[in-house]
């Protein structure tokens, strides 16, 4: 039930009003959309400079190496190979996948899904992206300062990040914009749990929402609590490079109290574990989604999907020392940990187990939102299970800071969620931008990527396990490496192989977009949700009257369904 | 309440704005106790892990300031609570208590800077080891929140006019309220830990 009333505002006529400074959640969303592509595009870039180094040690980066590395004649110096590998993650993680996920389909669907004129709070969703936009800002800067941008990795551990590691400005602006992007992400955080606790459309109960408004839920609630905790680390570590405070010196302990540089590692990872959720939350909903409205069956098990997620995001606030096994923790505490770890192993089995319930002997439709969702139930299957190797103590002595490792994170929340993320820009297009993108071209650009996403995360399972260590810039000057140069080359040669696939993708979206006249339908995938019940694209009020709702959101093949289609509207009674 | 709301009456709408609005404050008052929370853990550490406290043969900065502090921040919270009655009630006399709260609060503030700079003049700078670094930082970030929260005081006036609509503004107060009385509560945790402890 809604708890007030939103009302139909006129819409917007200027150019500033329309697309800069807008209110309504949908032109918001799409601005995220457009501003997390724009970041992938120089992430990936950065993933493909570290990538070339790995293969062609010595070698100038093709094209653009003689303008970005004068120096060394298109080389990528060890000191940038630093930077980059820094960059890369952080820019992925908070600035690409982060945007595109939560910030664009968050506010997208949210309130479409649920029945909702607009977000409880437009203004502060407003605020919420220029925020957002000036912390991009400063950290994009960070490259432009004497010394370059921050290089002490994406979880800028102490001692690399403070004034002894990191003496540049670029670690200083690194911390802020984190800080600052933590603001705008709460902000939206506030937003989303008090539209869907509030803003649901009359009828529609917790389990009446499409699995997406779970998964973005409850990534809303995990960053409300998490994200300020990362936050007073970063403070922190400000005020360590800016005031002399000594809270992560290790150095300064014997001339003046102690600081504690592994405390950082705490403050980080009681985030950062969380962190790997709220990635891949949304996308988890929107595949349990997806899987259903294209096997054209019921969600198998929706309520447990649901609960089970549940339970995953508070188990995932208790584990975060699965990562600092390495550190000296006491065996109880890294038993503990481990433990607690494995227990996110049953719900995890059982929301799998569900999704191929939803598939199990479906009518499954292969379009290209299906293909990419089928992609992720494949590689985050993989990445899970690899998962288990890292949360085991002894294996995890071993394998700790290797290439598994990152084999294992790209393959949960980078391929995962990558390919959960086009999923859903395939599949809301029509709603977001009123046309369809080409099919054809979708479905190769599924298949390169696929196809390159697991040589590249493959590949680099297989050397980590080989004992490649990561952050290295050289790695080859080891003689126990030197026999892993071309299963490292045909890593590259799969990154670059994705990485030009990708065009395809941005030809068929800016295409679709800007370009094509032919309008898509009110429902194209013949779906049930309550954004398919309005016009394509949406109307800026959304819905005229507000719905109510009758039923859940995946009745198909249900023998009780009233029309003459194999699929009931959410706001029709089943008999 | 039902005298106190006299003069409005409390629509589903009404009470559906100011549950809407309460949920939001909850959610926003967990963030911020949670980047207090995350201070103060760090601190723990640091106290835990120290034979003696303060470590580095420091003294324990004097009580004195900071006790008056923890008075005014006390009696602003109980002048905050008064305003905020007489606003309900429409009460002419809510300009004195909201008035009360704002010089209560700039004296708060002008504490926390006199035990600065009395710390300075005993020459404990914040780079000088972990204990001038939590006394100072935290100090720091709590005084920067007042500052705004403060600032926030004066996006009270409008309800100081005539013939106010309390349904338009009550939201605003509430929620103002809600986050001065926070801060009031953080300082005294950080009072009991940092300076007590
Ligand atoms: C699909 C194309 C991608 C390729 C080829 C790629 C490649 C790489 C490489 C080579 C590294 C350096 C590893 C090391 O030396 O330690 C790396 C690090 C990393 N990547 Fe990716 N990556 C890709 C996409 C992503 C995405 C989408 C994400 C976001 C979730 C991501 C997150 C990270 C993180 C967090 C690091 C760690 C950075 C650090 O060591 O501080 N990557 N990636
Ligand atoms: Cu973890």
């Amino acid at each position: 039930m809604a708890f007030y009333e939103q009302h139909i505002h006129d819409a917007p006529k200027t150019f500033l009003s329309k697309y800069i400074f807008s209110y309504d959640h949908k032109v918001i969303g799409k601005q995220f959309l457009w501003y997390g592509i724009l970041f992938l595009g120089i992430g990936g870039m950065m993933a493909l400079m570290i990538r070339w180094t790995l293969a062609f040690p010595g070698q100038p980066f093709p094209v653009i190496g003689n303008f970005l590395f004068p120096s060394t004649g298109g080389v990528v110096p060890p000191d940038t190979y630093a930077m980059l590998f820094t960059m890369h993650g952080t820019i992925m993680i908070f600035y690409a996948i982060t945007p595109i996920l939560i910030g664009a389909f968050g506010n997208y669907l949210i309130p479409l899904m649920i029945g909702a004129r607009d977000m409880a709070f437009p203004l502060l969703n407003m605020l919420s992206f220029h925020i957002a936009v000036a912390s991009g800002v400063l950290l994009l800067a960070g490259l432009f300062t004497p010394l370059g941008a921050a290089a002490g990795g994406w979880t800028s551990y102490p001692t690399l990040s403070t004034l002894i590691g990191s003496p540049g400005v670029g670690q200083t602006l690194w911390t802020l914009a984190i800080f600052v992007l933590g603001v705008s992400s709460t902000m939206g955080a506030i937003n989303y749990i008090t539209t869907i606790i509030t803003l649901r459309a009359p009828g529609m109960g917790y389990f009446d929402m499409p699995l997406s408004v779970w998964g973005l839920g409850l990534t809303a609630i995990l960053n409300a609590i998490f994200l300020p905790v990362l936050g007073a680390g970063c403070l922190l570590l400000v005020f360590d490079r800016v005031f002399g405070t000594a809270f992560f010196l290790a150095g300064a302990a014997a001339t003046s109290g102690t600081g504690d540089p592994i405390l950082f590692q705490h403050v980080f990872w009681i985030f950062g574990h969380p962190e790997v959720y709220i990635l891949i939350l949304p996308a988890w909903g929107i595949v349990s989604d997806l899987l259903s409205f294209f096997a054209r069956k019921p969600a198998f098990g929706a309520k447990a999907t649901a609960l089970s997620m549940t339970t995953i995001t508070i188990l995932s606030t208790i584990v975060y020392g699965h990562h600092m096994y390495t550190t000296q923790m006491s065996p109880l505490l890294t038993q503990s940990f481990m433990t607690l770890t494995m227990t996110i192993s049953i719900p995890s089995a059982i929301f799998f187990a569900n999704w191929l319930g939803t598939i199990w002997k479906g009518s499954i439709r292969f379009h290209s939102p299906m293909l990419f969702s089928l992609g992720v139930v494949f590689v985050f299957g993989l990445g899970g299970l690899t998962g288990l190797y890292l949360a085991t103590v002894t294996t995890d002595l071993y394998l700790h800071d290797t290439y598994f490792v990152v084999g294992h994170f790209h393959y949960t929340m980078a391929a995962s969620v990558l390919l959960g993320g086009f999923a859903a820009i395939y599949f809301w297009m029509p709603k977001m931008f009123g046309t369809m993108m080409n099919e054809f071209w979708a479905k190769v650009h599924f298949w390169i990527t696929m196809l390159g996403l697991n040589g590249i995360f493959m590949g680099m399972m297989v050397v980590g396990y080989a004992g490649m260590h990561r952050r290295l810039y050289n790695p080859f000057v080891y003689e126990f490496m030197e026999r892993m140069i071309p299963i490292n080359t045909f890593v590259t040669w799969s990154a670059i192989t994705m990485g030009l696939s990708q065009i395809i993708f941005v030809i068929n979206f800016v295409h679709a977009v800007f370009f094509k006249k032919e309008k898509a339908s009110a429902n194209p995938w013949e779906v049930g949700t309550l954004e398919w019940t309005i016009p394509s694209p949406s109307p800026h009020y959304n819905f005229k009257e507000i719905p109510v709702v009758k039923c859940g959101p995946h009745e198909y093949g249900n023998p009780n369904l009233t029309g003459d289609r194999d699929f009931q509207y959410q706001t029709e009674e089943l008999v | 309440m039902n005298t106190v709301m006299s003069n409005t009456t409390l629509t589903k709408e009404r009470v559906g704005r100011q549950i809407t609005s309460s949920i939001a404050m909850t959610v926003i008052l967990v963030t911020f106790s949670m980047l207090f929370a995350s201070l103060l853990l760090g601190f723990t550490v640091f106290r835990l892990t120290s034979d003696v406290w303060p470590p580095m043969g420091f003294e324990r900065v004097d009580l004195f300031l900071p006790t008056i502090s923890t008075i005014l921040i006390a009696i602003s919270s109980f002048t905050f609570w008064k305003y905020e009655k007489l606003f309900l009630a429409v009460n002419k006399e809510r300009k004195l208590w909201l008035g009360f709260t704002m010089a209560l609060g700039f004296s708060f503030m002008v504490m926390q800077a006199m035990l600065w700079s009395d710390l300075h003049s005993k020459g404990i700078y914040v780079q000088d080891g972990i204990f001038p670094s939590i006394i100072f930082s935290f100090t720091w970030t709590h005084a920067a929140h007042v500052v705004v929260a403060w600032f926030l005081l004066f996006y009270l006036v409008p309800t100081l006019k005539e013939g106010i609509s309390v349904e338009k503004l009550e939201n605003r107060v509430f929620n103002i309220g809600k986050f001065w009385h926070f801060l009031g509560v953080v300082w005294l945790i950080m009072y009991i830990t940092i300076f007590l402890f």
